[in-house]
């Protein structure tokens, strides 16, 4: 097992390296010079001033030079300054982190608890009214975009019914304890999760219940049948998990837009996380913290993948014999 | 399977249009491209002109059949000229993405090796990097005009169609009639785009049209965020504008999100029947 994450993260190494080049590409892809840009933020107008930040950022120096000395800073976790922020930009985005993780984290629950319940309901019930109200409802929130069908259930829940708060992260002035602000989190996290989570709970829905009816034609399951075992534990400990398998491999391949979901919705819920740092950065034009962003989270995705490979050994001992 | 069947394009459309949904999808489509075709026709007048009071309501006025915005433009000229911006830049990134997918896929399945290798970490990174983060950065640095913003779904949304590609040169690469062609001395250019690709090329369309949806999708995000070219009326912008306005006129909202949804959910059938018709032995499996 040990091996396997050592193997796995020596994999990510590159990656990380190649989204520094992207990276460092893109700020040379920029029109003008970053130090235009930055200049113009902090409107800085004399020119010793001027030679003295070309230097400092070593803009003097050849391109390839520029790239080591890039890469060797962020390796060393050095993304900048925000004077924005006044902070660096690593503090700044670590400040934003746990609240997209948890917003990351709880959608894709919500995801996999709506897509797999209904994927089994369909693939259980398959062809009768039920199954096709599963499709129809994921063929409409996989078609809907996240960020209306977010001001919809806003709409909807806070502004007509008046159940969740219409964003942000916490009540002002709840200061009732910690069991008291957890369940303040809890229902201002509520709507940004069931949005982004719907989109991925329409796809898993319908690969869960492409992979059930694809399993229950097997062999062992029709041994399951005629050994006598009730239906429900078929479905349950014998079809489940080994179905489960596409929707693990999906979840893999897609944490990289659930992330990139979150700033959408992040920026509906006015959720104070990763996406509002960003868009306000793109906004000001807050480079550094643009681009330390797009490694950050570029790392947090690879490093997340991981952690759903381990969970796909979990699932499938076949994987670990090899 | 129709073995016998005397014309192939003709078997094809007959598939097609057994599937009632995708017939649907092909019909919505094409009135979204007549929206857009006759956009001028139907609204000369600029769309994002001041026409009547702001806020009115779908349907109380007839001259405005779906109300006005905040600053009292007609929402049905923005919608009907926003179909243009749609989809163009679904469809120009879509082209975009295809063009690197399929050139990305077909090098590093033909020539495999180092290269292939090299290609493939590249997809992978790119499959890494948050999609939409990657956008706004690439718009931030270049300027939010609509090139840019189909450039950059079009980099986004390349990866899948690689890989698809990858793997249908891969089982081409080494049958006979290709073998035949290396035999004759063909170039490999030649054999690449003259042998391999039209063959490999069916599902790897029926995969572009569904990059459409998701172009289209990420477009009205950008846009909605506020970070879409401002002289040019689109779905995403109108939602954002009208956003701030939900607890007295939440039509402004709905309206252009069920054309988003209408047309991302057209091309999906589109692209569903597609694929049934291409391999009809799927069909029938679930």
């Amino acid at each position: 097992m040990l091996k396997i994450v050592g193997r796995r993260l020596a994999q990510v190494a590159p990656l990380v390296l190649g989204v520094i080049v992207l990276n460092f590409s893109l700020i040379q892809l920029a029109p003008g010079s970053f130090l235009d840009v930055m200049s113009a933020e902090q409107q800085i107008t004399d020119p010793a001033m001027l030679d003295q930040l070309r230097v400092t950022y070593g803009m003097d120096q050849p391109a390839h030079v520029q790239l080591l000395k890039y890469i060797w800073s962020v390796l060393q976790f050095d993304f900048g300054y925000s004077y924005r922020q006044n902070a660096s930009v690593a503090e700044v985005i670590m400040a934003h982190l746990p609240a997209t993780v948890l917003l990351m984290v709880t959608s894709i629950g919500v995801a996999l608890f709506i897509g797999v319940a209904a994927g089994i309901v369909a693939a259980v019930k398959v062809n009768t009214i039920w199954d096709n109200l599963v499709s129809v409802f994921a063929v409409f929130f996989f078609a809907a975009p996240t960020f209306w069908l977010g001001i919809m259930l806003t709409i909807l829940f806070s502004v007509k019914l008046g159940i969740f708060p219409v964003g942000g992260m916490r009540e002002v002035g709840v200061t009732e304890g910690p069991i008291a602000a957890a369940f303040d989190v809890m229902r201002h996290l509520a709507l940004p999760a069931i949005t982004l989570g719907l989109f991925y709970a329409a796809i898993y829905a319908r690969v869960m219940r492409a992979s059930m009816l694809e399993v229950f034609r097997l062999d062992f399951v029709r041994t399951a049948r005629a050994k006598g075992l009730a239906p429900t534990t078929i479905v349950l400990s014998h079809v489940l998990r080994n179905a489960l398998l596409p929707v693990m491999t999906l979840l893999g391949l897609q944490l990289g837009t659930v992330l990139g979901g979150s700033v959408v919705v992040e920026a509906v819920f006015s959720w104070p996380g990763i996406g509002s740092l960003m868009l306000d950065s793109v906004q000001s034009r807050n480079f550094p913290v643009v681009l330390g962003v797009l490694v950050l989270s570029s790392l947090v995705v690879a490093c997340v993948n991981v952690v759903v490979d381990l969970a796909y050994f979990k699932l499938d001992p076949r994987i670990r014999a090899r | 399977m129709a073995a016998a069947s005397a014309s192939p394009g003709l078997d094809f459309l007959r598939r097609f249009a057994r599937n009632k949904a995708a017939l649907v999808g092909l019909f919505v489509i094409l009135s979204v491209i007549g929206l857009a075709i006759f956009a001028s026709q139907l609204y000369p007048r600029p769309p994002l002109r001041i026409v009547g009071r702001p806020e009115l309501w779908p349907f109380a006025n007839p001259r405005h059949l779906l109300g006005t915005d905040s600053l009292g433009r007609d929402i049905a000229a923005m919608i009907v000229h926003g179909t243009r911006t749609t989809l163009l830049i679904g469809i120009f990134a879509s082209l975009t993405a295809t063009l690197i997918g399929v050139t990305v896929g077909a090098s590093s399945a033909y020539f495999g090796g180092w290269l292939d290798e090299t290609l493939m970490r590249v997809t992978e990174l790119f499959q890494t990097v948050p999609n939409i983060i990657f956008i706004l950065t690439i718009v931030s640095i270049l300027g939010p005009d609509i090139w840019h913003i189909t450039l950059a779904v079009g980099l986004v949304t390349w990866t899948p169609i690689a890989r698809l590609t990858r793997a249908e040169f891969l089982t081409l690469r080494d049958r006979e009639f290709v073998q035949a062609c290396r035999s004759m001395g063909m170039s490999d250019l030649r054999i690449i785009l003259g042998e391999i690709l039209p063959n490999a090329l069916p599902p790897v369309i029926v995969l572009s049209s569904l990059v459409i949806a998701s172009a289209i999708l990420f477009e009205s995000a950008i846009s909605f965020l506020g970070l879409g070219d401002p002289n040019i009326a689109s779905w995403g912008g109108l939602i954002g504008d009208g956003r701030t306005l939900i607890r007295s006129s939440w039509y402004i909202c709905a309206v252009p999100g069920l054309a988003i949804m209408a047309t991302v959910l057209a091309l999906n059938l589109i692209g569903d029947g597609l694929n049934d018709a291409l391999n009809p032995n799927l069909r029938d499996r679930s």
